[in-house]
């Protein structure tokens, strides 16, 4: 009887010092959270970049927080209903969305009937990576830079073929943003995903195409295909010798980007604890060397700039989505 | 031939390394589990098992993920031919004579033929991809969005060759099935067609709720509606093994199929899809043994097995050689590589030679992995059928539910499932076939894409589908399978032998 009462008393002495060893040097420790595994909604399938990047967060977030992170993949109409099932989620901080260009950016303005805003249904907690767009074109093209695209495209008519992986992607939009802006005309080639434009450009069967660098990065590196141009405001540290637009004599820069947001009304320690621990995450060198090696830049902005950021994203490509002719559904 | 055997050599000390040899077969293993669960697919698998993989060596972690991709799809023929669930587009085809077998009591032989043709094929198509992969690329490249529309039109018009009975039946079916793939998000427009406002509609029907609903469930409302066929399959279960003349029968077939799956695979984008339906069409038309097609033919089993098997390996061509996923599963991989600071691609093979060779040999491991596992364990599933039916069939409802919410994570799908169930179950009343359905379902959309390409290169052209060589000749041969099907006189003869057959 004593024996186990004695037990039962180390026991709970043990549990309250450790609980005390634990909170003490962490006064901001939110309340409660978290208060079990962690569901982060991927709005896109599995294996595309979104993807990737979420299983890479969601791998050091869990280590960091002591919960499992778990992904899971509800993707759908321009990923808008996986970020739907996010803004409709309690705000406790263990429902989150790897929010992206596409589903809060480009999205809403293709996307008529929208039920999320994508500024005030959401709490936008962290820049995770930035990419820039890429342009590339076939190693025997004689395409070199972006005064010889421009040549190219007013000797054709109906201007020049550019391919991209989809309508209504960032990288479409791009094409449209360019066209304006240089004036010319173009033939817009979509196709399923980067992979198949890709091969269509190695196989000279479309002159250039518009793709992220991640997918690109590859075959940049191995001459399979020449880049001629990059949409980021700088030169890229892992490709000195592409171009930027601005350099190049186009006032043009656009980043593709992916981060972690919740719920509106989500309480401010979990916020700030979420915010604190991501920038770990994408902090550690393991991720920056990964981030690296797909070719992004990890993000820096507080909470507050990020959402404002968001809302000057939706405010930017509103216009180039109507003048693209990417259809809203309605 | 020299460098062949050499770099074959360090592929194989790469590939049986104690810990590589433990991780395929742990690949398999998983895989043939994954892959006997209806609708529980590799792709979701192998997103859940990524980021194990950050922390093995490059060569394991793809050893193991290309494992779970081939077990996968052979644990999809056991369920196929078992329960008449096809849980991917090539094992439609293996549904079409394999669930016939199994239900004359040669389940066994079925899933022997699925293991014996799938291993034979797989390993004639790894030495090809050793001797001729980085060759084969440029026949990847060659074919333009107007080859292939042209191919995928022959694929359509031969496809009315499926249909048992009724060419006209065969036909609607087909368009049937087309239609429902125009469902969804227009590729070239980002314009949504059919959706009725229905969100979950916006990116097309399901493949999955489709083919199950209109198999599996059918099959279930069907069995459940005659009490005497529910005791058909559990009480002949006969000999596990082939006999003498099943195997003599199944050898051209794998023969056939390995050639066909070896050629179709290296196509990126469609070309494996188009493999096993190809095959069935190719041994409905050519075998000796044409006449027992519908009634349970192992040439329709061991002719698809071996080319669906034979594409899978080769379909690694454009992705080691340009570093282009073919479907999803490879998107996964080179996602897996990448993360791993791998480039896929011309380079691999001269940067990372012990990765690029171990791969090869590894998928003939894989495959070797596959047969250990699984012919031991037919004796097992086979017992499955000796489960009451009223216990079996609620089990595999709840499989299908389970597995149709999974992929996309949503409910939608599962309604989905259920009313092409019912839809299934008007269509054997009305003696309409599911196979073209689906093969419309699947090759409508793409043949859609392709053609709408080749017009926006050309600037509306249409003379671009007879200049280039490989959509003309296509073009020629479908032109001919057309005439052959509407001559009269050679379709009565169809018919004579469909009735002769059945």
């Amino acid at each position: 009887m004593t024996g186990r009462l004695t037990r039962r008393a180390i026991a709970a002495g043990t549990l309250i010092a450790g609980a005390s060893l634990l909170t003490a040097p962490r006064p901001l420790r939110a309340q409660g959270f978290p208060s079990g595994p962690i569901r982060l909604v991927v709005p896109f399938a599995p294996g595309g970049s979104t993807d990737l990047t979420a299983r890479l967060v969601a791998d050091g977030l869990g280590q960091r927080l002591g919960v499992p992170v778990v992904v899971e993949n509800r993707p759908g109409a321009g990923a808008t209903t996986g970020s739907q099932t996010v803004a409709d989620a309690a705000p406790d901080g263990q429902t989150l969305v790897m929010s992206n260009i596409a589903s809060h950016a480009i999205s809403p303005a293709l996307y008529g009937n929208l039920r999320y805003d994508p500024v005030r249904s959401f709490t936008h907690i962290a820049m995770v990576i930035t990419n820039p767009s890429v342009w590339v074109v076939n190693p025997r093209s004689e395409i070199a830079n972006l005064a010889d695209l421009v040549r190219a495209a007013k000797a054709k008519p109906g201007g020049l073929d550019m391919a991209s992986s989809g309508a209504g992607s960032s990288n479409h939009l791009l094409l449209v943003r360019f066209s304006e802006l240089a004036g010319i005309e173009h033939t817009h080639i979509p196709f399923r995903g980067a992979g198949p434009a890709m091969t269509a450009v190695i196989a000279g069967q479309v002159p250039m195409m518009s793709d992220s660098l991640p997918s690109a990065a590859a075959h940049i590196r191995q001459g399979s295909v020449r880049a001629i141009a990059i949409s980021s405001a700088q030169r890229h540290p892992a490709f000195p010798d592409v171009p930027t637009f601005r350099e190049q004599g186009f006032d043009l820069s656009s980043t593709s980007w992916f981060a972690l947001s919740g719920p509106a009304g989500m309480p401010a320690p979990v916020v700030e604890r979420l915010h604190r621990e991501t920038m770990a995450v994408i902090a550690s060198p393991e991720s920056r060397q990964r981030f690296a090696e797909l070719g992004g830049t990890p993000g820096d902005m507080t909470p507050a700039q990020f959402t404002t950021f968001v809302a000057e994203e939706v405010a930017r490509w509103a216009p180039v989505v109507r003048a693209s002719g990417a259809t809203p559904a309605s | 031939m020299e460098t062949l055997f050499t770099n074959l050599a360090l592929g194989f000390s790469v590939a049986f390394s104690f810990e590589n040899l433990i991780f395929a077969l742990l690949g398999a293993f998983i895989g043939t589990a994954i892959g006997v669960l209806p609708g529980i697919g590799p792709v979701a698998t192998i997103s859940l098992l990524l980021p194990i993989t950050f922390g093995m060596s490059p060569t394991t972690a793809i050893i193991m993920l290309a494992g779970i991709y081939y077990g996968a799809q052979y644990g999809g023929s056991t369920t196929a031919i078992l329960l008449n669930l096809p849980g991917e587009v090539s094992s439609v085809v293996t549904v079409i004579e394999g669930y016939k077998m199994a239900r004359n009591g040669r389940a066994g032989a079925a899933l022997c033929t699925a293991a014996l043709g799938s291993f034979f094929a797989g390993s004639v198509a790894t030495v090809v991809v050793a001797a001729s992969g980085p060759l084969l690329t440029s026949v990847a490249l060659s074919f333009g969005p107007a080859d292939y529309f042209s191919l995928m039109f022959l694929g359509l018009i031969i496809s009315a060759v499926l249909a048992q009975g009724s060419i006209v039946k065969g036909i609607g079916m087909v368009v049937l099935g087309v239609g429902l793939g125009l469902v969804g998000t227009d590729v070239q427009t980002g314009q949504q067609r059919f959706t009725f406002g229905v969100p979950e509609l916006s990116d097309g029907v399901g493949f999955v709720a489709i083919a199950m609903g209109m198999f599996g469930i059918a099959e279930i409302i069907l069995n459940l509606e005659r009490p005497e066929s529910r005791n058909v399959l559990t009480n002949k279960v006969g000999s596990l093994y082939l006999t003498r003349e099943e195997f003599r029968r199944a050898v051209p077939s794998v023969l056939r199929g390995t050639v066909l799956g070896t050629v179709l695979g290296i196509l990126p984008g469609g070309g494996a899809s188009l493999s096993a339906f190809g095959s069935y069409m190719v041994e409905r038309k050519v075998s000796k043994n044409r006449h027992l097609f519908g009634t349970g033919a192992i040439e329709g089993v061991a002719g698809p097995e071996a080319a669906n098997n034979a594409a899978a390996q080769s379909s690694f061509i454009p992705l080691l050689t340009l570093g282009i996923p073919a479907n999803a599963v490879m998107a996964l991989m080179v996602g897996a590589l990448i993360i791993q600071g791998i480039q896929p691609g011309p380079r691999m093979v001269e940067a990372q030679p012990d990765l690029f060779w171990g791969l090869i040999c590894s998928m003939w491991v894989g495959n070797l992995m596959l047969l250990v596992i699984n012919l031991p364990m037919i004796g097992m599933w086979v017992k499955l059928l000796e489960v009451p039916y009223r216990h079996l069939y609620p089990a595999i409802m709840v499989f299908c539910a389970i597995g149709i919410y999974s992929i996309n994570n949503n409910v939608f799908d599962v309604y989905l499932m259920v009313l092409f169930g019912l839809f299934g179950y008007l269509c054997s009343k009305l003696k309409l076939e599911g196979a073209p359905l689906l093969i419309g379902f699947v090759l409508g959309p793409m043949m859609e894409e392709h053609l709408r390409r080749a017009m926006l290169l050309s600037r509306g052209d249409v003379m671009v589908f007879i200049e280039r060589p490989i959509s003309a000749s296509m073009l020629a041969i479908a032109a001919i399978a057309l005439l052959a099907m509407l001559l009269p006189g050679l379709r009565s003869g169809k018919e004579k032998a469909m009735a002769e057959g059945g």
